[in-house]
């Protein structure tokens, strides 16, 4: 029995000096049971519950880079709410792209209630985040079917890739829309009125958006604050929503064809 | 950030210089250096740029293996430079890692009688490190001035550690050598600012990184 204590101990240890014994902090290497986490959470996600109806109630939240308090804190407030059947955040979910933060964030945001799910921010990309991303959550570009509702969740973060028109994926995007039994809803980090938008796709991106019947709405972070426009007056909504040091997140509820409604909620204190 | 590398180079050039206290000794007193000398006390002058020791290590953010060569000042100062590898398996790109380490311990402590083991209990000092071959390395033009304001390739970082030391046979020409193992723990200057700005959410633990090696008198 000592000899167990001791075996697990030294283990413990091992595995303990193991992540203190880091390589590069760019490095990617994360053990096993923290890989693959947008397809884990998806998972998690189609079992939670019987889906009844056709009504999705979900967070929505921006930036979580470098607020690890404030994380703990968005997590203690939404524990506390009812109904919620996942919570989205719109990337930056690192500053400097560097896989503790990740590590942390994931640290914290593993203690909702609810399954959550992410997109790449423009931070997550800096250095070797892109594959820290791609280790820790998967794809960069990623869809998913929720009680009549698809979620489109892709990479907009242009000027990383130095603008050279292959950030967003427009021929992946179409396809992804081409699905007009459903309910959609694209969600990306840096909406496409943004200077860190690759300038010669905007065009194309709002197009494909506004062929597609279906759309609720289009979802994203990257300024930190909450916004609603419809900057293509094409009767698409682009909305935008706080960061984390905002102490507010919103929820969403979509029902019938493209029926919302967006809440916003204020918790902690401000620093 | 090859400038900045450079400059480490510089700042330690005349170090370097230092590194070789001119103690001149009759060459029939070779053979009679007491063992109490052992702290690399050189019976003939070297020149001022040969490195005093080699080094290899693993982690503390250098590296999955790091190499390099070293500078001593009375046993007290020493200036590493290393240059470490990580494999893609690790990082997703394979990185090359360029650092310069500079090291105070004020005490060597014998163990034991036979004066072979020594141990240096504090080893206080810091490091700057320049990260080739990451995926995203900023090119020119790809972001106006100050878009991210910190570097993603160049990391500073404190260290502290300990290192125990084995006496070896001394050379042919009578210089003393030892083979040491040290640990270092250290952070860097994104953890810290991670951790100054969360006091709360994160512990000083989530900011450590250990570094493993071994150093080598030549």
């Amino acid at each position: 029995m000592r000899q167990s204590y001791l075996l697990s101990g030294a283990l413990a240890l091992f595995l303990a000096s193991c992540q203190l014994v880091e390589f590069s902090p760019n490095q990617t290497y994360v053990p096993v049971a923290e890989r693959n986490l947008t397809s884990r959470n998806l998972r998690q996600l189609a079992t939670a519950g019987p889906s009844l109806g056709d009504t999705v109630r979900f967070v929505f939240v921006g930036d979580t880079q470098r607020f690890y308090d404030e994380t703990e804190q968005f997590v203690a407030s939404v524990n506390q709410q009812r109904g919620i059947d996942f919570v989205l955040v719109a990337g930056d979910i690192s500053d400097f792209g560097l896989l503790r933060e990740f590590r942390w964030v994931n640290q914290r945001l593993q203690r909702l209630r609810v399954p959550y799910l992410t997109v790449i921010g423009n931070h997550d990309v800096v250095g070797n985040g892109r594959a820290v991303y791609q280790q820790v959550y998967g794809p960069l570009n990623y869809s998913f079917l929720y009680k009549g509702t698809r979620f489109v969740c892709l990479d907009t973060n242009g000027r990383e890739y130095g603008f050279g028109r292959q950030v967003p994926d427009l021929a992946w995007l179409r396809r992804q829309l081409a699905d007009t039994a459903a309910r959609t809803v694209v969600v990306s980090h840096v909406p496409p009125t943004d200077e860190d938008f690759d300038p010669a796709l905007v065009q194309g991106y709002a197009a494909t958006l506004r062929a597609c019947p279906n759309l609720v709405l289009h979802l994203s972070g990257h300024v930190h604050r909450y916004t609603a426009a419809q900057p293509f007056h094409d009767g698409i909504t682009y909305l935008t929503t706080y960061s984390l040091e905002k102490h507010r997140y919103h929820i969403l509820t979509m029902w019938g064809h493209r029926q919302f409604r967006l809440e916003t909620v204020v918790y902690g204190a401000e620093s | 950030m090859v400038q900045r590398l450079l400059l480490a180079a510089l700042v330690a050039a005349p170090l370097a210089t230092f590194a070789s206290p001119f103690t001149p000794a009759a060459p029939d007193t070779v053979g009679t250096t007491p063992p109490a000398s052992r702290n690399q006390a050189p019976t003939e002058s070297l020149p001022w740029y040969r490195p005093r020791h080699v080094l290899a290590q693993t982690g503390g953010g250098l590296g999955m293996v790091s190499v390099g060569a070293g500078y001593s000042l009375k046993d007290r100062l020493d200036l590493d430079i290393l240059i470490g590898y990580v494999p893609r398996k690790y990082a997703g790109s394979r990185l090359s890692i360029y650092s310069a380490k500079l090291l105070y311990s004020p005490w060597t402590l014998p163990l034991g009688k036979t004066q072979k083991w020594a141990i240096k209990p504090l080893m206080v000092g810091g490091y700057l490190s320049y990260t080739h071959g990451t995926l995203n390395d900023e090119e020119p033009n790809q972001y106006y001035r100050g878009y991210y304001w910190f570097s993603t390739d160049t990391r500073v970082g404190p260290l502290l550690g300990s290192r125990l030391s084995y006496a070896l046979p001394p050379t042919a020409k009578g210089r003393a050598r030892n083979l040491s193992a040290y640990y270092e723990l250290g952070s860097n200057d994104l953890y810290i600012l991670s951790y100054v700005q969360n006091m709360k959410g994160l512990s000083p633990a989530d900011i450590l990184t250990l570094s493993l090696g071994l150093k080598l008198d030549i």
